[in-house]
């Protein structure tokens, strides 16, 4: 064991020795995801601000003066603009107007008859600002409807429910915590599949194919160092850097959220997620959590066993890098099949590597999974991991993992 | 110390052309002993097998059949622990550029169960002698050719090793830097090491040999001190000697395929 704490040390301090590959695997994902999501995050919110905030310009034909009093009643929502020259429908779409409401000349006329008079609007269903103005009038002329039909039902003393057949109640039967907690369920192991695969990728083909590539695989061997123990504190090694990836990415990707959530919503979101936070903690007991990095330890390893096999036959790292790309893909691709619903049902999923791991991590936060499943899970991977850990180290055996060619 | 009996080793390498896999036999029943304090030169052409025996002899390839044993351990059994008494050095090893050579040197060290310290002090006595203290606390990334090989010669002694196997030591040094190398071979025969070194260097060999084996195609021709071989084969130089053994080669060959 001392030999593989040796190559352990030897392998973290070679890494931590060279700035620029610690700078672009764990000092910029910090820098990057919060920049990144801050910048969705004002972009979202100036877009929510021109809809939101902005009333919406209105050209308005209303000799009768039908209308008027209730646009003009909400400059939040409604700008009259003055009627311009020549075509309403170009100044519509040249975005000088959202809107152009043109009301029936007649229409105090019709309405006194209790008889339906048309409004016009124009508008340009390929912006949004235009899109809004409509449904905005939409809103106006509902009010207008609903307290026109309460006066005539009152002149023709009729109760005025007599027009509100049916009231809809609607209750969330969920709390927020638990919509959360399985949201998070069914997002995180996908999330974590990808930056675990992606980051032994990128370390281990430097500690496996990359010693032969530069030289020094030669002169590790020629110690009485054990071939099991240099494997297995190469191992531990790529493990220990896919995990501090994993906390780096996972915490740069929760700052950069929490900065999204409160670049568009800043007051709502901040009650809103605080009282959700209270029912995840619920949820995401502790308990919860050791249990998911105890499925997570065995998956990590199981990652670093498949690329320090492939490493260790590789010629050199770009050659490992090569065969191992298309790794990604099945991850992604099984980390997908993981977050589909209802596929927690289907009978052999978890006998399937690593998709069973992804989904044991679903349900461990969706609460509901057996312990059955969990021990299949973690020795199916444990014991797929070991196996290939044992194959790494009689691959570096072999003298051909030393000199090109041979047998 | 060292000792070799009949030892046989091939390989089978893809033919490209005939797509057929091809024998390559390169060591074919060499036999040779090496004494405490005694220095071994390994001689012979290009391909001849002089890698590949030492390799053997330090546990990283397997012999096919043949005897080999290092300080009384049987090789072929026990690699690992018969390797644990070699210092073994080539030309396509390189250093951890990462890292200074002070920091490689104890952590080498450390590799082959030597406390840190320990391996230091000695490091650091043997980069001594090959001239290259000033640069002990040096990143080895900008290191020059002849500088990154003291180092690994540092290296591979750190552990106190019986055997030493040096593939071609001097190779790509200056006459300077390889005087320095073969004044530190000397060293090692007087500390009662048994060392074993191959070239193509004719001088060397016949500097700090007390006994020569040629090699060619495999086969060991001719086992003894220096002098002793060019009087029995009647010839003034080594290269003289190596060339005889060219053209006995090349007419058995003739023989053969008339
Ligand atoms: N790993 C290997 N796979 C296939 N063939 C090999 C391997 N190692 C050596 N050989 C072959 O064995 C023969 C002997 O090679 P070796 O490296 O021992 O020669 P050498 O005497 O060290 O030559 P040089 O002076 O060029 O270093 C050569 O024909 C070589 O092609
Ligand atoms: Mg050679």
């Amino acid at each position: 064991m001392n030999g593989a704490w040796l190559i352990f040390k030897k392998e973290m301090i070679e890494f931590f020795k060279d700035r620029k590959t610690v700078f672009f695997a764990f000092v910029m994902p910090l820098i990057l995801f919060p920049v990144l999501f801050t910048m969705i995050g004002k972009l979202g919110r100036r877009d929510a601000d021109q809809r939101r905030g902005q009333p919406s310009k209105v050209i308005l034909l209303d000799p009768g003066n039908v209308l008027r009093s209730s646009l003009e009643g909400q400059p939040t929502k409604f700008k009259l603009v003055p009627k311009p020259e020549g075509d309403f429908l170009r100044a519509v779409t040249e975005e000088k107007a959202d809107l152009e409401v043109q009301v029936d000349p007649k229409a105090a006329e019709a309405s006194a008859r209790m008889e339906t008079f048309v409004v016009k609007a124009t508008y340009d269903e390929s912006t949004s600002a235009s899109r809004l103005a409509r449904k905005r009038l939409e809103e106006v002329l509902k009010t207008f409807d609903e307290t026109q039909v309460n006066a005539r039902l009152v002149s023709i003393q009729a109760p005025g429910m007599l027009a509100k057949p049916t009231k809809l109640d609607a209750v969330n039967a969920s709390d927020t915590g638990r919509e959360i907690s399985k949201m998070l369920g069914s997002f995180l192991p996908y999330m974590l599949l990808i930056i675990m695969y992606a980051g032994a990728m990128q370390h281990g083909a430097y500690l496996s194919a990359g010693e032969r590539e530069r030289g020094t695989l030669l002169s590790l061997l020629a110690t009485r160092m054990p071939r099991a123990q240099i494997i297995l504190g190469k191992q531990l090694a790529l493990f220990a850097l896919c995990l501090i990836n994993v906390v780096v990415s996972l915490s740069a990707m929760a700052f950069g959220m929490g900065r999204l959530v409160a670049e568009i919503q800043p007051a709502e979101a901040a009650a809103q997620s605080s009282a959700a936070m209270g029912n995840l903690s619920a949820i995401a007991s502790p308990t919860t959590l050791l249990l998911c990095f105890l499925l997570l330890v065995p998956l990590g390893f199981f990652f670093t066993a498949i690329v320090i096999l492939v490493g260790t036959q590789a010629k050199n790292t770009r050659e490992a890098q090569t065969a191992l790309t298309p790794g990604i893909f099945v991850v992604i691709l099984l980390g997908v099949f993981s977050m589909a619903p209802g596929i927690e049902k289907m009978a052999a999923l978890p006998y399937v590597p690593i998709l069973n791991i992804s989904l044991a991590i679903r349900k461990l936060f969706s609460q509901q999974g057996s312990p059955y499943e969990y021990a299949v899970a973690l020795v199916m991977t444990i014991g797929l991991a070991a196996l290939m850990t044992w194959q790494s180290s009689r691959v570096l055996s072999r003298e051909s993992a030393l000199f090109k060619g041979g047998d | 110390m060292i000792r070799l009996v009949d030892v046989h080793k091939s390989f089978t390498v893809k033919d490209r052309k005939t797509r057929k896999p091809k024998r390559i036999d390169a060591v074919q029943g060499i036999s040779f002993e090496v004494k405490a304090g005694e220095i071994y030169g390994l001689l012979g052409p290009n391909g001849a097998g002089k890698s590949t025996t030492l390799r053997m002899i330090a546990s990283l390839m397997a012999p096919d059949s043949g005897t080999l044993e290092v300080c009384g351990v049987d090789a072929i059994r026990e690699p690992d622990r018969s390797r644990a008494a070699v210092a073994y050095l080539a030309t396509d090893m390189n250093v951890y550029e990462r890292f200074t050579p002070r920091e490689l040197l104890r952590m080498f060290g450390e590799f082959q169960g030597v406390e840190a310290t320990v391996a230091e002090r000695r490091g650091m006595h043997l980069l001594e002698k090959l001239h290259l203290t000033e640069f002990a606390d040096v990143k080895m990334d900008g290191f020059s050719s002849g500088q990154k090989q003291k180092v690994g010669i540092a290296r591979a002694l750190l552990h106190d090793p019986k055997v030493v196997v040096f593939d071609e030591p001097t190779t790509g040094l200056d006459v300077l830097t390889a005087k320095t190398v073969l004044d530190l071979l000397r060293v090692m025969k007087s500390e009662g090491r048994a060392v074993v070194v191959s070239t193509h260097v004719m001088p060397m060999v016949e500097q700090i040999c007390d006994r020569v084996g040629i090699i060619y195609d495999g086969k060991l021709h001719g086992d003894a001190p220096p002098r002793e071989l060019l009087k029995s084969r009647n010839a003034l130089t080594l290269d003289e000697v190596f060339f005889q053994l060219a053209a006995e080669s090349e007419a058995a060959a003739l023989g053969k395929g008339a």
